[in-house]
């Protein structure tokens, strides 16, 4: 594959509503997880909760679309394309949320007004995202829209890449969003995945903190003068061991590792960093551990990502993209602050500060429920 | 090249004040797991998709790609009431299998599958969308082989499955779980070619010298009325032969599987698109 060009990044998360207010927080290794409180439920639920910063209530429906808009608009404005080419537009979407949240609220309050004709999931399908973006860029392009759990975005990016490839499109808008709703939190919830706090690959690690994000990266066939970062390609598999993790024997993580080696057609000593999925629930981490060992006999610097930002579920993809490769851009690799004591079965020891980020070749790890594994390689040239 | 060696056609009208049919005796005959866990959307991947691979080695490298309009909307009403009308945290095979990608996951186990499992939607337009993707990995050597369907779940009462998604009363209904089975190489049955065309002019200059071929050109929904009508002129025998079928969410999928599993037809075109996005072109030939 010969991959596609970063032209242009959106971003907004717990750290901030942009890519270089989010690199200056990872910087100052700024971790602020709020809590969210789901009172009616017959069992109260409260749980911390990395909440993009904004004055509106969290489940208020404005959210959805006043949230999206800037980020898309970011992405594209950076990418200097012509009212043309932002006219056909291609957009790959990846969520795991799409507006399931809208259509809890109108349901809730159809209970309230005339509970004898309420609808449960009134608004219903994954369309209302594209909609929403292309109505805010004013594009009309292909619409591609992926739900596989927390790989949504990572395989949009790669079916991106590969049409890319194939020339049927010249540019493509990759959207990843994750935000709150009920479902997801009370979902997560029962099935016992929560923790307090995030530490990816620690000895007391507990499980996931979840969080919202909205990335948007415009990736292009054609280089322009500024750019740094390519995605290069990636590879993606399933693993039917459990409908919830990958395997712990690291079996499908080594796999897809590989494959996308062979895929970009690099060598494990050729990579110089690797930004681990790191969701820090047991099972999880030790299957992302015991595949990432079993491939890399010396086990490149190693980050995670959502110590800042909580995990983003099916937008983790591109707004932990946007987050690395505004960091690449930067010059280093970011600390992962939820990190402090090794697990000796692991064996993974993530930054605990940050360190220089060289021209090369670095690789992201996604895995998600449904035994979705995605690794998308990346490369860094300055020179 | 790229071959279509197989198709499944499920296809089910559905009546008012009627259950859905019960889809249990095929699975038993059709899976080698009793998969307790599952909802209707994920039988009705399940069932398509085995018959679709029934007969035929698949690879264990082959990709799975599900699309739907709609998805498991029925695990999706269960886990909203569950959370907002009972105020109950939901029951984590129902959280679960809100996820379209649930039924990619069980397709892959039954079929002893562990390539790229893929679910994409989009909205009326599923099949094109899914077929899209599974087409440029074939052609790029992602995947030899591409399980590609599409799966339209219905729920009871079918009034509120048809106010859900907007549509006019007594509209007949069905579901549906629509199948291919697609292979590089050059192994037998009908190829598969995806074409692309910046304009309607460079489409219809490819379609011209087609016309009296006793090819049948489908037009997609949406499509602008003068691009259909002109299209259907080139092509007069296409409205006569277009089977008539109660409505899901992924029609196209069911008139082409209906076409290709009857067999009999040399060549096939399926046309979407404007002047704005391009047009897109699957050819079908024996």
């Amino acid at each position: 594959m010969t991959g596609a060009y970063i032209r242009g990044m959106g971003l907004s998360c717990a750290l901030g509503e942009d890519p270089e207010k989010c690199v200056s927080a990872m910087q100052r290794l700024q971790v602020r997880p709020s809590k969210v409180q789901l009172d009616e439920l017959t069992e109260p639920l409260r749980m911390p909760y990395y909440r993009i910063p904004d004055p509106r209530d969290l489940f208020d429906s404005a959210r959805f679309e006043c949230l999206m808009q800037p980020v898309v608009h970011m992405a594209v404005e950076q990418a200097g394309l012509t009212a043309a080419e932002i006219r056909q537009l291609p957009l790959f979407i990846g969520s795991s949320c799409f507006s399931i949240g809208l259509s809890e609220i109108r349901y809730a309050a159809a209970l309230v007004h005339r509970p004898e004709t309420a609808l449960p999931m009134p608004v219903c399908g994954y369309q209302d995202i594209a909609a929403i973006v292309q109505q805010t860029l004013g594009c009309a392009g292909d619409t591609y829209t992926y739900n596989t759990a927390c790989t949504s975005s990572a395989n949009a990016v790669l079916g991106a890449l590969r049409m890319i490839e194939l020339g049927w499109y010249p540019h493509v808008l990759v959207i990843g969003v994750e935000l709150a709703n009920r479902t997801t939190l009370a979902g997560f919830s029962g099935l016992q995945l929560v923790a307090e706090s995030v530490q990816p690959f620690d000895l007391a690690r507990g499980g996931i903190v979840l969080g919202e994000g909205i990335g948007a990266v415009l990736v292009s066939a054609v280089k322009d003068d500024a750019n740094v970062l390519r995605i290069l390609g990636g590879a993606s598999n399933c693993d039917t061991s459990s409908v919830t993790t990958a395997n712990a024997d690291g079996n499908s993580v080594a796999a897809v590792l590989r494959q996308t080696l062979s895929n970009t057609r690099l060598q494990p000593q050729q990579i110089c960093g690797i930004k681990a999925h790191g969701t820090a629930t047991s099972t999880g981490d030790t299957a992302e551990a015991v595949g990432m060992r079993r491939v890399f006999a010396d086990l490149p610097p190693v980050c995670v990502l959502k110590p800042y930002v909580g995990h983003t579920l099916g937008a983790c993809c591109v707004t932990e993209l946007v987050l690395f490769a505004s960091a690449l851009e930067n010059g280093f690799l970011p600390a992962t602050p939820g990190f402090k004591t090794p697990d000796p079965e692991l064996d993974i020891h993530p930054l605990k500060a940050s360190s220089s980020a060289p021209d090369g070749h670095y690789l992201l790890n996604h895995f998600g429920f449904g035994g979705n594994n995605t690794v998308l390689a990346l490369e860094k040239t300055t020179s | 090249m790229i071959r279509v060696v197989s198709a499944s056609h499920y296809l089910q009208p559905l009546h008012d004040e009627e259950p859905l049919p019960k889809l249990d005796d095929a699975l038993r005959e059709l899976c080698r797991e009793d998969f307790r866990r599952t909802d209707r959307f994920i039988q009705l991947a399940l069932l398509g998709s085995a018959r679709c691979a029934t007969g035929y080695g698949l690879q264990a490298t082959c990709g799975v790609y599900l699309g739907s309009g709609l998805g498991p909307i029925g695990n999706n009403i269960v886990t909203q009431q569950q959370l907002i009308r009972d105020r109950e945290i939901p029951k984590p095979f129902n959280f679960i299998n809100t996820l379209g990608t649930s039924a990619g996951f069980y397709i892959a186990r039954n079929l002893g599958l562990r390539g790229q499992n893929i679910f994409i939607s989009r909205r009326s337009a599923s099949l094109e969308a899914v077929l899209s993707i599974a087409i440029a990995d074939l052609m790029l050597g992602a995947v030899g082989q591409a399980l590609v369907g599409v799966v339209e779940e219905a729920t009871l009462p079918l009034a509120a499955h048809r106010q859900r998604q907007g549509l006019v009363e007594a509209l007949p209904l069905s579901e549906g779980s629509h199948w291919l089975l697609l292979e590089a190489g050059d192994t037998g049955g009908r190829q598969i070619q995806l074409m692309r065309f910046a304009d309607y002019a460079a489409l219809e200059g490819f379609l011209k010298p087609l016309r009296g071929s006793g090819a049948r050109l489908y037009c997609t929904r949406g499509m602008e009325t003068r691009f259909a009508e002109n299209l259907r002129q080139m092509f007069p025998d296409n409205a006569r032969q277009n089977p008539t079928v109660a409505f899901h969410d992924s029609l196209e999928a069911a008139w082409l599987t209906q076409f290709l599993t009857a067999g009999g037809l040399d060549k096939l075109f399926m046309v979407s698109g404007d002047n704005v996005r391009g047009w897109t072109l699957f050819q079908f030939s024996a």
